[in-house]
Order: C-alpha cells, then structure tokens, then sequence
C-alpha cells in the first residue's frame, strides 16, 4: 500500500484565525449596532422633534405678522392675508404653494400649517369665535402644526436598556416608555388624528397614514392687542424722577380709589401696588430718592438694583414707541372752531368708543368744560390744531380724547377730571411736521391731575408737587420735583391699539 | 510487499510542542483579553450613549415645559425646578370632566380675567417640579410621578432662571459621571456638560 504525502497541512491555522476574525467582528458589529441605534435617537429624533417646534413657531410667527399689518395706520404691501385662505374670520395659511400644501421651509424640509381665527372676549371674560359685536379689537386665536420628516433608521429608542433594564412606567394612559412618552413619533400612521382628530377636538378622528416617519407639534397662541398705556411711564429718550418725596406706584381703579398700598402684603390691593413700572429707551435713567414700585427697563442702561427700586431691573429692553399721527376721526361739529372763552359742550348724541363727538379747534386758551348727553355715557374727541394752554373739565358719564398739534403748558388743577377715572380724560400729542422738532408738555403745580398722555415726540415734565393718577407715554419724562405718578391698571385695555402680543402660549402635548 | 520510504514524515520533538503551545498561550492570552477590553469598552461606550441619551430627554422635558410655563422657580440648590403650567387640556377630575365626563381630553378655550387682563385656561393651572430622587430624576404634574431618566453614573441637573421684564429664562445643564475615567473625577463629569437655555414664551406671572 503506498501512502499519499500531504505536505502542507495548515488548515486549523486558517480556521483558528478564521474564528478569531469572527469573534472580534461579531463584537464590532455589536457596538456598531448599538452606536447606530444610540445615534439614530439621540441625534435625528431629538433634532426632529425640536425641529418641529421651530416649524410650528414659524408658522404662527408668519401670522403674527399678518396680524400686525392689520394695524391702524399700517399700510401694508401686500394687504393683510395676501394668499391666505379666508373663510369668513378665519384665515388658513399657505402664503405661498396651493391651497392643498402646508409650508415647506428650511434644508429638512419642515411643514407648518397655521390657522388663524379672529375671536373677542366679551364682558364677563367669555371666549367668542368671530368679530366682536361691539366693535372693539379683535382678538386672535393662532393654531400651528409644525411637522418635521425624521429622518435615518425607522426604529423607536433603546429606552428598555435604559436604567440597567427597568423600564419607565409613566402612568396609567402612557402609549409608550422613556422618550417615546416625550417625543411622539408618527411611524406608519398620525397618531394625532387617530386618538384626537385632525384639529385635537375629538371629531373626525381617522387612521391616516404618513408618507415617511415624522414628529409633529401643535401650539396655540392668543394675540391681543397692545394699547397704549401698559406702563406708568414709557419714553424713548431719558427718564428723571421721582424726587425724594415723591413715588411710582400702582392700582386698579376697577377694584376702587387708590390708597398706597404697596408696602403692605397684607393689603387685598398689595397685587395691584407694584406695576408702577417705567421703560426707556435709551441708557438714560436718573434715579433720584423717590421710590419706584414696578420694573425698570432701559436699552443698555446701568440700573443696578437699589432698595428703591421694588421690582425687575432690566437694562437690555427696546422699547418701539412710534410717532404719533393723527387719527382719523367721524366729520366735527361746525361750532365751535376756537375755545377761546369759557365754553360748555353739551354733546346732542352721546357718540361711541369708534364714532365720538369730534370738534376741531384752532385754539383752546379758555375753561371748556363738557357734560353728559342725557344719561348715556357719552364720547367726544376734540382736535386742536395749536397749542393747549387752557383749562377743561371731564364731569361723570363723560369720556374725552383730546389731539393737540402744538405744545402744552398748564397747572395741573387746570385739567380736572371728575370721574377720576384716568381713561376718561386722554391726552395725545400729534406728531409735529418737522421729525426734528421736540414738542413740549409742561404741567406744573399747584394741583393734581387724573388722566393720560401720549405724545411720543414730547419733553413732558412736571414741576413741585402734582399728584399725578393714570399713565404717561412720552419722548422724554422728567418728575424730579415732589411728583408722585399712580399708574392704573385698568388702562391696560383702553385706547387704540399700537400693536399686537402674544398673550398666551401653550402646546398641546398630546 | 515492500513500504516505500517517507523521509518528510517526522513527528515534533517535545522541544517543539512546548515552544507551539507557550505561543499558543499567548495568542490565546491576547485573544481574550482584547476580548474582554472590547467588550469594557463597549460597556463604557454603551453606558455613556445611554446616559447621554437621558440626558438630552432631561433638557427636552424641560424645555419644552418651560417655554408653556407661566412662572418657573429653582430651589436653592439648582436642583429642583417647579412651573406653573396652563390647563389646556381637560383632566380627570376637573371641575369640567366631574359634570362631563366626556370632556376629559378636550382642549379648553381660553377665559380673559376681568380683573388682571390676562389670558388663562380654566381656573386653575398644573404645577409641574422636577426633582432628584437618588438616582433618578422625576418629573411630578400635579402629583402624578413620572421617571424621565435614570442612571447610576450620578445624573445630576442643575437649572437657574432669571427674571427678565416680562418673561424669564431658565439655564439648564445636566451631567454625568461616566463609569471609565482617568481619574479626575470632576474634570469627566464637567466634560459631560449638556446644557440649554430656554425662556418663557408666555408673560412671567411670578
């Protein structure tokens, strides 16, 4: 028998080093795995879910922009809801698109899809849909969906490997555990429309399925808005005051008459005591040893914290206050044109908010005093196409706006308001032809004044020791005297609106 | 019959079985202990990818409340945030869902105080704290103890807020304490920093 020679055996070398490779690469493969998992959530699920807020944010920021176009005196290129859908008061976003595409914007393609319904509140608070029947400003209800497609693997997280195994148990109602109790993603179908309906009312609920993963998220934002008076004092140019016996503070005239009541916690007015506040827009602040119940803003100031000032400082606040134009008003009465001898206006019709009893004034140097029509509460706007250097009195039922063009100097027992209400008695100053001209309010002692101004192109001052009750909205303020200023918060609704805010936010988490 | 002669057949000397199998032991020695530093790593790595994970879920939760927030507080120790939230959706045992059960899960619609001028939903708000409690951290809304995150490499948050004028903002920063390191202890954790900064989108209320 004759036996083969093998002379080169060598194959459990190869399959030892065979089985070495496949081991380590098993274990490589493993952490690949895992890394890839781990990124897969942490980065592009993370980055989508915020995404989509960033989306629903635009959307409803693209509203608000419209909103604001609808202003008084805005006169927008293009007109407010220019490619929105309007049905009655309600506005349906795209600007842009069809009418059947959401948004799309940025490099991850994000969506929103905004609506926009005009709403009000009536007397008692009460939510409306639709215009308000009084003919007040409307209010805006803005819904947003912002949706960001998700991008990578289609796999839910690695929460179950999370805290060394045990897995979270949220509650009772949670459709899932760890992140996927935060961040809902829609995988095959809207989860959304399936348990709540299209607009989160409980209706019209459908099984709808997705083209490609993604997360979506829905806020709701109430935009009111903005009059003229939010603060006891708001100028563009410099601040001074108050003196070391005056003070800044604050009520509520719909609670009662003011008392000071800011230092007292116990006090049932104490929460309407302290929003005295002053905004300026500039680093000018003087601070003299008056106290300040409220906040401070200035626009790169150095207000530091004193124990004079009894709320928030802040010194990076622009504040937007633009010149004020006149407005236009329903036709004047033919009589009077001048108030140049003392004068009583007993108004025929008692007029409204929007339609006052309007009288154009080439002067007004005398005592006017006006009453009510009947028993209606009664509303009458005079225009002064001058200086104001006369005295008026407001007496009960009565609602007066007075527009000056020219300069102001009185003592302040020449503007007496018997309502004491200070919404009862405005006072605002036209801006002048020339940008460069500073317009001049001088109010000086003896007596006290309960009323407003608004002249954001005026130096407005008051010397000794006036008691002033209402709100103050000028080029510059300066109350260095003995002045004291009590701001009221129920002029925080009253006037005609300079702009818009977001007056509440929240998501719905569902 | 005559056996040809194989004169490459020789079988090894013990010389030689000893030198195989020393190297042997050490390639095996190798083997395995690559084996078990790959799989430490992993373990570390895993661990740090898992933690981190947590980590932004923590900062996630927080953003996302803070910003539907009406008022946000932190304790003293930057470790306990509490918020004031608005009711927007009906819960069991609202005023509402006890006269209509079926509300429970409806969106509310916004009431304008007569008083305050300000936008609420409903009558009361949700308060919201965020706290540690050993090593997990816990998210409790209006009593109801929900684990957002839990690690034994000592997961510790810490948030500020600063009141602005009309709003506020809240500084988050969570880290960790990684199962490997070299032995700075704090020089690992501070490299674990996940921070964010988030404000009140509704005006501050408190």
């Amino acid at each position: 028998m004759k036996v083969a020679s093998t002379p080169n055996e060598r194959g459990n070398v190869l399959l030892c080093a065979i089985c070495t490779i496949f081991i380590i690469s098993l274990i490589a493969a493993n952490v690949l795995l895992n890394c890839t998992a781990r990124y897969n959530q942490a980065s592009n699920q993370v980055r989508s879910w915020n995404e989509a807020l960033y989306a629903a944010e635009s959307g409803a920021d693209m509203a608000f922009a419209e909103i604001r176009k609808t202003l008084p005196g805005a006169s927008p290129s293009p007109s407010p809801w220019t490619g929105w859908a309007p049905s009655g008061t309600t506005y349906v976003s795209p600007v842009t698109g069809t009418a059947s595409l959401p948004w799309t914007f940025g490099s991850d393609n994000l969506q929103a899809r905004t609506v926009v319904e005009t709403c009000y509140f009536d007397s008692s608070g009460v939510f409306h849909l639709g215009a308000n029947p009084t003919g007040a400003w409307p209010w805006y209800r803005i819904r947003s969906k912002g949706t960001s497609p998700l991008q990578g693997l289609k796999r839910t997280g690695m929460d179950d490997r999370l805290s060394n195994g045990n897995r979270f148990v949220a509650n009772g109602s949670t459709r899932g555990d760890g992140d996927t109790l935060l961040r809902k993603i829609d995988f095959n179908y809207d989860h959304f429309i399936a348990t709540y309906g299209p607009n989160g009312d409980g209706t019209g609920k459908a099984l709808q399925a997705v083209n490609a993963p993604q997360i979506a998220r829905r806020i709701e934002l109430i935009v009111g808005a903005v009059t003229p008076f939010g603060a006891a004092v708001e100028v563009t140019t410099s601040f001074d005051g108050p003196g070391s016996a005056g003070l800044i503070d604050s009520f509520n005239s719909n609670n009662g008459a003011y008392y000071f009541a800011a230092n007292n916690p116990s006090d049932p007015h104490y929460a309407d005591s302290h929003s005295g506040s002053v905004a300026v827009n500039s680093p000018t602040f003087f601070m003299h040893q008056g106290p300040i119940w409220g906040d401070v803003s200035t626009n790169g100031g150095n207000v530091l914290p004193s124990n004079l000032i009894h709320g928030v400082i802040d010194n990076s606040v622009p504040l937007d206050i633009k010149p004020f134009d006149m407005p236009s008003l329903p036709m004047p009465q033919p009589s009077p044109v001048a108030f140049n001898s003392n004068t009583t206006i007993t108004p025929a019709s008692p007029g409204s908010v929007s339609a006052p009893t309007t009288y154009q004034v080439s002067s007004w140097s005398k005592s006017v005093t006006f009453n009510q029509s009947g028993s209606a509460q009664t509303y009458v706007a005079v225009h002064v196409t001058s200086d104001f250097t006369g005295q008026v009195t407001v007496n009960t039922g009565v609602h007066v706006q007075v527009y000056f063009d020219g300069n102001m100097s009185v003592k302040a027992r020449d503007l007496v308001n018997n309502t004491n209400l200070a919404a009862n008695m405005q006072f605002y100053g036209i801006k002048p032809t020339d940008p460069n001209t500073t317009q001049t309010i001088a109010i000086a002692s003896p007596g006290n004044f309960v009323g407003t101004f608004y002249a954001p192109s005026a130096a407005i001052s008051f010397t000794g020791n006036p008691d002033i009750t209402g709100s103050i909205v000028g080029k510059s303020y300066s109350g260095n005297g003995n002045t004291s200023l009590h701001y009221d918060r129920a002029l925080d609704n009253i006037g005609e609106p300079v702009d818009y805010r977001v007056a509440s936010y929240v998501e719905d988490i569902r | 019959m005559k056996l040809r002669h194989h004169s490459h057949q020789s079988g090894f000397t013990l010389a030689e079985i000893m030198m195989a199998m020393a190297i042997a032991v050490v390639i095996f020695a190798a083997i395995i202990t690559a084996s078990l530093a790959m799989q430490k790593s992993f373990n570390a790595v895993d661990h740090y990818f898992a933690t981190h994970v947590q980590q932004v879920r923590i900062i996630d939760y927080l953003n996302r409340d803070v910003k539907r927030a009406l008022i946000c507080t932190t304790s003293a120790d930057h470790q306990t945030v509490t918020l004031t939230i608005p009711k927007y959706i009906i819960q069991s045992g609202d005023a509402e869902a006890v006269s209509n059960p079926s509300l429970v899960g409806a969106m509310r619609s916004p009431t304008l105080s007569t008083t305050t001028s300000l936008v609420n939903y409903g009558t009361t708000t949700s308060t919201v704290v965020y706290s540690i409690n050993g090593a997990s951290i816990l998210r409790t809304e209006d009593g109801l103890v929900t684990t957002i995150a839990s690690s034994t490499d000592q997961l510790i948050p810490t948030d500020a807020d600063t009141e602005l004028i009309n709003t506020e903002y809240s500084t988050m920063a969570v880290t960790f304490h990684p199962i490997f390191t070299s032995g700075n202890v704090a020089d690992e954790r501070t490299g674990t920093t996940v921070f964010s900064l988030a404000y009140l989108r509704n005006k501050r209320r408190g």
